[in-house]
């Protein structure tokens, strides 16, 4: 079914074509266009299911079959309509093929070849006549150099990435190839699920801009991440960001900060990076959140995908040990997180089911010893209070609280509330309640100081909500 | 003739345009940032002894005075800036040494004259803005001084921006504690510096030939924001910041 305009419609021929042309396709293991075959046909690692849903048909002269798929000579011997043409052959050759596309009628080009703009003139100067050819004929191009799509609800995957990331909430846009593949390695480790997942390459033609838009319509995506170095046209990706992020969080890596930097971008991706504090300016006046390093990234969207926003000022962190409770209150402060002032309510209650010992303030430290009674009782009184917008569960390892059962109560606890939680399972304690945590949507990270950072990105999304009057 | 200048943006730009200049005046300047609804500063533009003398008994002493001319980009590095001066023999004197001063180090400066102004005293602020190739107008606010030179304590927005990016603005800037009157410093009113960013915002979206514009320092004082000097740089004749 086909119900959007022309410009939606070759969108989503990107994301859910019903039949894709690899074009380059190759029975030779180690090959790029065998990568890609695999990936669509077999499914890559990690994958749950297998291939893609859709109808696949490699293309090379050659002919022959590849896992079992009858090999066409060219894209217009194919006997069905084709959605999407994933070009994969050497870059002298990609203009003829695109002629071949343009009178099969395709409108939708995946170009994973490189030896464009990124490599000198002739390649800049051969990316502009690609250009003008997809113009001539209607045909949208993301790449070149790229790695293109991966849509984990019907599998399509157009990259030869060795594996795919687990589905979830999340849709990703990344203007380097490498920083896909390392956050799909990553993914897989950490529990960060994704919807989508685009390598956009040299933007020829689709960009950072394009994408958003889409992800904002996409039902499946309920934060979008980006990383970026230089953004196409920098007025226009401002005024798209900052209609995407009125629906949905956004969160954006922008490399090249430093003048250092900036000068590693531009001669990695062949485009000049804007003035930094520009981009810095266009971020934040849109909304959206920027992280300065991989791992944020991680955890700002693990953060955004699965929780709610902080809808107040003040959260409170709730803890068995001092050290880890002391630091995370150092980094809220740092951060400019506000921790909740604890009204005498909530002191009173907390008095009557903690030693007189306890700290009698937030950070709440309910002391080493404490069991899982008492750490529970103290997690519901934060929860009920009026004045606590979002929590941060600290748990140390000690021997009178299992931890697993302590995941389990924080989840079963967090389905009680409509307030945020980030969790911290000091050390690498036990594999299987912190899976366990994440699984469950409440993001849990080694050190006190990451789900206080996570926790700030809510609540800065929540503040941007309420001074919109959003919520 | 007071604070307030005739002539409005379209007219300063014009008369730079005219002379092939891209460098405005500092008068053209105040006009233009006054034009845009900022508060200026009492002053009075002279063109010899005599008009500075009567302009600053006028005024009521003390007063400042600076050189008015599009050659010089760096009044105080030539002699073009004296503060508080008082009565009508210390004005004249200061006139005479200011012409002599710049005239012995920038002999081809044309020079339209000397602004006289009231002394203004408060916590110094800055705005400014500045043309990204990219993202068109940026609008900058921070805290005057050894703040902004030092500390590069400042915030950015592209332009135009909301109240609550204004906001942000001042939010964002480390030394907005003096802005609520730490350390004995004047109370700043937020309200009036948000007025002050709307406006300029305002002002550069309707003016793409601005390139880069200065309003530093902006006093905070107790009676509201105050603009106390001015410098606009346009663009070559058709072309702008990109919008």
């Amino acid at each position: 079914m086909r119900m959007d305009g022309p410009c939606g419609r070759m969108l989503r021929d990107f994301f859910q074509p019903e039949s894709v042309a690899v074009i380059g396709a190759s029975s030779k293991p180690g090959k790029v266009g065998y990568a890609i075959m695999s990936n669509l046909v077999l499914g890559a690692e990690g994958q749950l299911g297998g291939g893609f849903r859709g109808r696949v048909y490699p293309v090379n002269p050659s002919g022959g079959e590849i896992f079992r798929h009858r090999t066409f000579p060219s894209i217009t011997q194919i006997p069905d309509r084709i959605d999407l043409a994933v070009i994969a052959v050497p870059a002298s050759g990609v203009l003829g093929v695109l002629d071949e596309c343009a009178s099969k009628g395709v409108k939708a080009v995946v170009m994973i070849s490189s030896g464009f703009s990124e490599s000198g003139e002739e390649g800049k100067a051969r990316e502009k006549q690609v250009v003008e050819k997809a113009r001539a004929h209607g045909m949208r191009i993301l790449g070149p150099n790229c790695l293109g799509v991966i849509n984990t609800s019907n599998r399509l995957n157009t990259t030869f990435a060795k594996k795919a990331p687990p589905r979830g909430p999340i849709s990703f846009v990344s203007q380097s190839g490498a920083i896909c593949t390392s956050v799909i390695e990553y993914s897989s480790e950490e529990y960060m699920g994704f919807a989508n997942f685009v390598s956009i390459g040299n933007k020829c033609d689709l960009d950072d801009a394009d994408i958003i838009e889409y992800y904002a319509e996409d039902p499946e995506t309920k934060c979008i991440s980006i990383y970026m170095e230089s953004a196409k046209g920098g007025r226009r990706f401002y005024e798209s960001l900052k209609k995407v992020v009125t629906r949905k969080p956004v969160v954006i890596l922008k490399a090249g900060r430093t003048a250092i930097g900036a000068k590693a971008a531009s001669s990695h991706t062949g485009a000049l990076a804007g003035s930094d504090i520009a981009y810095n300016a266009a971020i934040l006046e849109a909304g959206a959140i920027r992280a300065r390093t991989m791992l944020e990234l991680f955890d700002f969207s693990r953060a955004l995908a699965y929780q709610p926003p902080v809808m107040g000022d003040g959260i409170a962190i709730l803890s068995n040990a001092g050290g880890p409770a002391v630091i995370a209150a150092d980094v809220a402060y740092d951060l400019g997180l506000p921790l909740s002032h604890l009204s005498d309510d909530t002191l009173g209650k907390i008095d009557c089911v903690c030693p007189p010992t306890w700290n009698h303030g937030n950070p709440v430290d309910v002391i080493g010893d404490s069991d899982l009674a008492r750490y529970s009782a103290v997690l519901d009184i934060l929860i009920k209070a009026p004045e606590v917008h979002g929590i941060i569960t600290i748990v140390g390892p000690q021997a009178v609280m299992d931890l697993g059962e302590v995941a389990r109560a924080i989840v079963e606890m967090s389905h009680t509330t409509g307030k945020p939680f980030c969790a911290s399972l000091v050390g690498v304690v036990s594999r299987a309640s912190e899976n366990y945590l994440d699984e469950h949507g409440i993001p849990e990270m080694e050190v006190p100081e990451r789900p206080v950072r996570a926790m700030k990105a809510l609540y800065h999304r929540g503040l941007y909500l309420r001074r919109r009057g959003m919520k | 003739m007071n604070g307030r200048e005739a002539g409005g943006i379209a007219g300063a730009i014009g008369a730079a345009r005219a002379e092939g200049r891209t460098v405005l005046d500092l008068w053209e300047a105040r006009s233009v940032v006054s034009a845009m609804g900022v508060p200026m500063d009492r002053a009075v533009l002279a063109s010899s002894r005599g008009e500075a003398v009567r302009a600053a008994s006028g005024l009521g002493f003390p007063v400042v005075m600076k050189i008015v001319s599009a050659d010089v980009v760096h009044k105080t590095e030539v002699g073009g800036v004296r503060m508080n001066l008082s009565g009508d023999n210390a004005v004249g004197e200061a006139f005479d040494s200011m012409m002599a001063s710049v005239r012995q180090k920038l002999p081809r400066a044309r020079i339209r004259g000397v602004l006289i102004e009231e002394m203004v005293r408060g916590t110094e602020l800055i705005i400014g803005s500045s043309c990204d190739p990219q993202f068109g107008h940026m609008l900058m606010f921070g805290m005057g001084g050894v703040f902004v030179e030092i500390y590069k304590d400042v915030s950015f927005r592209l332009v135009p921006i909301a109240t609550y990016d204004a906001l942000e603005m001042i939010e964002e800037i480390k030394g907005k504690a003096i802005l609520d009157g730490a350390r004995g410093y004047p109370k700043a009113d937020r309200g009036d510096i948000v007025r002050v960013l709307l406006a300029v915002s305002d002002g550069l979206q309707r003016h793409p030939q601005i390139k880069e514009l200065d309003i530093n320092p902006l006093m905070a004082t107790e009676k509201g924001v105050i603009a106390v000097d001015a410098r606009v740089i346009i663009g070559e004749s058709g072309e702008g910041c990109p919008v």
